[in-house]
């Protein structure tokens, strides 16, 4: 097997497009999974027995199955459903699905590691439940699991490679299709790999920023 | 990447100053190694119907009985290595099997790249549409529509080289593979997949209900080979193959065959043609 | 018919399992000795590990195992479907238990260790009595979640023609042309086996955790 760099030179264009098509799919999903993935914890622990059970059950669903299953699944068995979503669209709700019960589990370890002092100190001093979640919990929580938080958006950047079975034309996708074109095996899958690493790496970069930013906040 | 195109440097150094020493040195004659072995291994993926497919986890299909006659005629046993499409053309590249059974179209690209057999099928391509799809009785029907192929396959290429020649032109869908194509078709968001003629009949067959063949097919006239390598050390080996195929073809081994798994057989060339795309 | 199929996958069932627990167990004893290295007062070591972390925790599992399984052989090394599975697996978890190991090691509490220190342990005991002992037990949940998403990260292994559950879906999907029903029996097979390791992790926990300081 042989290696040419000119190959890689001469696709640039095209990769560009694949990655900026997977880092808007994996920006999209994960952003709204976060939204999603709050919800569903502050449903969980404060919405009442039935909405814990329908809940644990999603959650258990979400992340004991694999994403290509379930993007599988929700894309070419939705339109037996009644769902019959564009490749962009069913990628980006199958991705939020995905990511919210991952933060969803995220969330839950976080409110559960707030000191019950904290709480029962605002409790003595007046604060109505929603008070307490958003001026107490919500912000401490916050801190205590954005380490966890931008990890699982690494992964995450890792799982938008399976949306190339829905046709979404990703990275994986666009650098696969150049390498078995030019039957370039090599130097596709290095490709790959580079590209690959420099968004997690530059993810973890920003990560431990915004961590030391926010490292001020810190109690104790 | 330094490690790769330094070999590649310290390789044609070799070639141009003492090409006799480089060859000495050179792999071993493939046929010698697989004679002496006793086993050709053949790369194969297991999904593509009806030519290597599982039945209730048994793997069969025609290249199955095709390369079981050819390793008679060459006394040696098949020795088969079962990956998924995207793995073994890389895998042959990388001297993980012999050959690959595939089969592949045979195309330009391909053929300066490898070595075919004799073509083993027609590959032809032609349109699948829903069974209940009235709307589409010829191939110009998809003018306009969403029609789907596999990603960087002959099929594609010679769909959007049609597609191309229609108004207004359809809009083509590219899929990792044919199942997924197959399911979008079922799902109703593409009208017809084009795929080659021997494939799309077999689907059709199995799921009557669902899917149909649109005859005539749209594409040019092409072929299904088998895959070798072009390196010189593999010369020996393939050519001793293509003798025993066109055996097993001239005394009818073959047509017999297609007609076990393609309901027909097929009029073709005994050797790869050298196709314009 | 749909017998058939589910004691088909079954088998793709037995291998997902079986090279999932090879790579869980012998990446967590690599993860110990990453882990090791990057909490090591060497600095050079220290680099070591922290490359090793950011390059597989980096580089995706599916592109891992195409380079160990194509790209190996071009500097003559070959090794079988199977085996580069398992190495790739192994070393992709590897990076995550090494970080989880850490997290566990950073978070046993100064206090214990000044304690330990006061009645006279020394450094070696410190570290096998006290600090190993409760990291351990603090990232035992941890390396459950990690047995779970290797377990699903392990459908990738079709790509080097490992028989997996997968792979088995993907066959039957091709030859029957039915792939909902072919993807569903094997997203019931995961969420079945995943369900059984996270409810077995739940109650080893608990037994683990009766023994609490």
């Amino acid at each position: 097997m042989n290696f040419d760099p000119a190959l890689i030179l001469a696709s640039l264009p095209d990769v560009a497009t694949g990655m900026a098509i997977t880092i808007l799919m994996w920006l999209g999903g994960s952003f709204m999974g976060l939204a999603l993935g709050l919800a569903v914890s502050i449903a969980r622990r404060w919405g009442g027995r039935w909405a814990r059970l329908v809940l644990d059950a999603y959650v258990g669903l979400m992340r004991g199955t694999p994403f290509l299953v379930q993007l599988f699944l929700l894309y070419y068995g939705g339109p037996y459903a009644g769902l019959d979503l564009e490749p962009v669209q069913a990628g980006l709700l199958g991705l939020t699905l995905y990511s919210a019960a991952y933060f969803a589990e995220i969330f839950r370890g976080g409110f559960e590691a707030i000191p019950r002092g904290h709480v029962e100190a605002a409790v003595c001093v007046g604060l109505t439940q929603a008070q307490i979640i958003r001026r107490i919990l919500l912000p401490e929580m916050t801190l205590l699991v954005l380490p966890s938080l931008i990890n699982m958006f690494t992964l995450l950047v890792k799982e938008t490679a399976v949306l190339s079975i829905i046709t979404v034309p990703e990275l994986t996708m666009v650098i696969t299709a150049i390498g078995s074109a030019n039957f370039a095996f090599a130097e596709a899958t290095f490709l790959l790999a580079v590209s690959y690493w420099a968004i997690v790496e530059i993810t973890g970069l920003i990560g431990r920023f915004i961590e030391g930013r926010l490292g001020r906040y810190r109690l104790v | 990447m330094t490690e790769f195109s330094r070999r590649r440097v310290i390789v044609s150094a070799a070639m141009a100053t003492t090409l006799a020493a480089g060859r000495a040195r050179a792999a071993e004659d493939a046929l010698a190694r697989v004679k002496k072995s006793g086993e050709l291994k053949v790369g194969t993926e297991t999904q593509f119907a009806p030519f290597d497919f599982l039945e209730n986890g048994k793997a069969v299909g025609l290249n199955y009985d095709v390369f079981a006659e050819i390793g008679k005629e060459m006394g040696v046993k098949i020795n088969w290595v079962a990956l998924p499409w995207e793995s073994v053309l890389p895998g042959l590249d990388a001297g993980k099997f012999d050959m690959v059974a595939g089969p592949a179209t045979i195309t330009k690209a391909r053929s300066e790249r490898y070595r075919f057999s004799p073509p083993v099928a027609e590959a032809t391509v032609a349109l699948m549409k829903r069974a209940s799809d009235k709307s589409l009785t010829k191939p110009a029907d998809i003018a306009g529509k969403a029609v789907g192929s596999g990603k960087a396959t002959a099929q594609l290429a010679q769909l959007q080289k049609y597609g191309a020649t229609l108004s207004p032109p359809p809009t083509v869908r590219e899929y990792v593979d044919f199942s997924q194509a197959y399911a979008d078709l079922a799902a109703g968001r593409i009208v017809a997949v084009a795929n080659s003629l021997p494939n799309i009949a077999d689907a059709a067959a199995k799921q009557k209900d669902v899917f149909a063949v649109v005859l005539p097919p749209f594409g040019e006239k092409s072929y299904f080979g088998y895959i070798g390598r072009k390196d010189p050390e593999y010369a020996a080996l393939m050519d001793a193959f293509d003798a025993a195929f066109l055996k097993v073809k001239a005394d009818g081994r073959l047509a017999k065959l297609q007609q076990k798994w393609f309901g027909q057989s097929f009029d073709t060339p005994d050797k790869a043609p050298t196709p314009a795309v | 018919m749909l017998w058939t199929h589910i004691i088909l996958l079954g088998q793709g069932a037995i291998m997902t399992v079986a090279i999932s627990a090879v790579a869980i167990t012998v990446g967590f004893a690599l993860g110990v000795l990453v882990c090791a290295a990057r909490l090591s007062p060497v600095a050079g070591l220290r680099g070591l590990g922290a490359a090793y972390v950011s390059f597989f925790r980096g580089v995706p599992l599916l592109v891992m195992l195409l380079l160990i399984y194509h790209l190996l052989p071009a500097i003559g090394i070959d090794v079988p479907g199977v085996v580069a599975a398992i190495i790739g697996l192994t070393l992709s978890t590897a990076a995550y238990q090494a970080e989880n190991l850490r997290g566990g090691f950073l978070n046993v509490g100064t206090g214990l260790v000044e304690a330990a220190r006061m009645v006279g342990l020394n450094a070696r005991q410190i570290l096998l009595r006290i600090r190993l002992p409760i990291a351990l037990r603090l990232v035992f949940p941890a390396v459950v979640n990690e047995a779970i998403m290797l377990l699903k990260a392990s459908s990738l292994v079709s790509v080097v023609g490992v028989a997996d559950i997968t792979r088995d879906a993907q066959n039957l999907a091709s030859s029957t042309y039915r792939p909902i029903e072919a993807f569903t029996i094997a997203g019931a097979y995961y969420l079945l086996l995943n369900i059984v390791l996270s409810g077995g992790g739940s109650s080893l926990s608990r037994m683990l955790g009766r023994h609490r300081a």
